[in-house]
């Protein structure tokens, strides 16, 4: 059977295409080869096998992990903006400058991808635009304020800290120029795979020049390829910095935590040339 | 005629936003990490779920479906788009760590859903390498390919065992029988 049927072909090479659709996605060309068929009856198939597959997904047992606690905050942060924007979406007309407004609504909480370099930053930035311009807007009383649904990261950092899961590593600087007077830790969730490092005494890095890398060393890994951690930056001035943890690939049996200082962007497998502070846990 | 939480949220009640999150937020979440990469794509998903979720509120139908269904569905289409998006990166997870899937025992996932219970009833009639198909492609996001070097089968049994599967499971939901399953 072909994988890029053309028009008039077999209906099974169809069905194969719709199958493949619904559960691993279409390369351009199959998708091209897709479209040339009769639209509404592609369109009717396909929603019965994505309702197949989703009920073969509900009986494989889905819904059984309960959503993580930090996630599930952003989510409501999320929520929370949603229905600004969706309030501010019914006012539209009130306002004169509908270039501005429509800017303002375009900005949404942005996904965590684009938290990654200033974590709520962006929330708060977006949420006072908002509120800047739908500020007039009284929202739905039962809404509460976006400032107390989105935790900084240090108040996260503690919520996790207060789950007796969560393990808490003390990091030693070594003899680096830029962990001079360092001290910090780091705390790790291995349940929601979630976790902080907190720092004081960091030297400031110029992004340009060198960032900083958790590498985190697994127990069930080769201890020679450990799991990225996240590149991170310390600002200028910053006496006590708090990271959010963006581990690379799940850490089954977190070992040992350590920061190296790597080129803009971070490495993919550290030189380990300068290790900055490091830690055993356990 | 008391309105589903989808339907209350196509309406603009705020409260049922929520609620979707505390009622919804195990089963997208679960889906979410068996077909993402890593926990943080993860988590990123569920974001971008969500938001799908309360925009496409609107197009559920009750009569077509039952709301888990309709998320299931909304969720799978999101991460298979985004796995699409990343197919050049290396595979999510070693096959050896794939979590194991309990399938619902006919007469009880109904608890679930009724079509969950419908395609209990499916499943169980298939072979158990046809259900080791479904599992690893519908439930673990592994593709056609991955399956058959997994389970040293070719690729056109991998094909036909996901064909016969689906249809299966189709005729099970009470779908038309003039539709697809019947030409194939």
């Amino acid at each position: 059977m072909s994988d890029k049927p053309a028009q008039g072909q077999p209906d099974e090479a169809m069905v194969d295409l719709l199958i493949k659709q619904v559960t691993e996605g279409l390369s351009p060309a199959e998708q091209r080869a897709l479209d040339v068929l009769d639209s509404a009856t592609v369109s009717a198939d396909l929603r019965e096998f994505e309702r197949a597959a989703a009920a073969i997904t509900l009986a494989g047992g889905a819904g059984g992990e309960p959503l993580p606690p930090a996630l599930a905050r952003r989510l409501a942060a999320q929520a929370a903006e949603h229905l600004t924007s969706l309030s501010g979406s019914q006012s539209v007309q009130r306002v004169r400058d509908l270039g501005a407004a429509r800017a303002a609504i375009a900005v949404s909480l942005p996904l965590r991808a684009a938290r990654r370099n200033s974590a709520y930053g962006w929330f708060a930035a977006s949420a006072c635009l908002v509120l800047a311009i739908f500020g007039w807007v009284r929202p739905p009383a039962n809404i509460a304020p976006l400032a107390q649904v989105a935790p900084s990261v240090a108040e996260q950092r503690d919520a996790l800290l207060a789950n007796s899961d969560t393990i808490k590593v003390t990091l030693s600087a070594t003899k680096d120029p830029a962990a001079a007077g360092v001290t910090g830790d780091v705390v790790w969730d291995p349940a929601t795979q979630r976790g902080f490092m907190h720092f004081s005494g960091l030297a400031a890095n110029d992004p340009a020049v060198h960032q900083y890398q958790l590498w985190i060393f697994d127990g069930a890994r080769d201890q020679r390829y450990p799991v990225d951690g996240g590149v991170f930056d310390v600002p200028a001035n910053a006496k006590e910095i708090v990271i959010p943890i963006r581990a690379a690939l799940m850490v089954l049996k977190p070992a040992a935590f350590a920061v190296t200082v790597e080129k803009p962007g971070g490495a993919v497998v550290s030189s380990r040339e300068r290790v900055v502070v490091l830690g055993a846990a356990g | 005629m008391t309105s589903s939480l989808l339907q209350r949220i196509a309406s603009g009640d705020s409260a049922a936003v929520r609620e979707c999150i505390d009622q919804y937020g195990a089963l997208v979440w679960s889906i979410a990490r068996r077909l993402s990469r890593t926990p943080s794509d993860a988590e990123d998903a569920t974001q971008e779920i969500f938001l799908d979720i309360w925009r496409s509120a609107g197009r559920f139908d009750a009569a077509q479906g039952s709301d888990k269904v309709f998320i299931a569905m909304i969720a799978r289409r999101r991460l298979i788009d985004r796995l699409r998006k990343t197919s050049a990166e290396p595979a999510m997870e070693p096959v050896a760590t794939l979590e194991t899937v309990v399938w619902a025992d006919p007469g009880t996932a109904a608890e679930t859903a009724i079509e969950a219970e419908q395609a209990a009833r499916a499943l169980a009639e298939l072979r158990p390498e046809q259900r080791q198909v479904l599992e690893l492609g519908l439930l673990h996001g592994l593709s056609q390919a991955e399956i058959a070097t997994r389970l040293d089968m070719p690729l056109g049994t991998v094909k036909s065992f996901m064909r016969r599967g689906l249809i299966q499971v189709r005729e099970y939901m009470n779908i038309d029988a003039e539709g697809v399953s019947a030409r194939a």
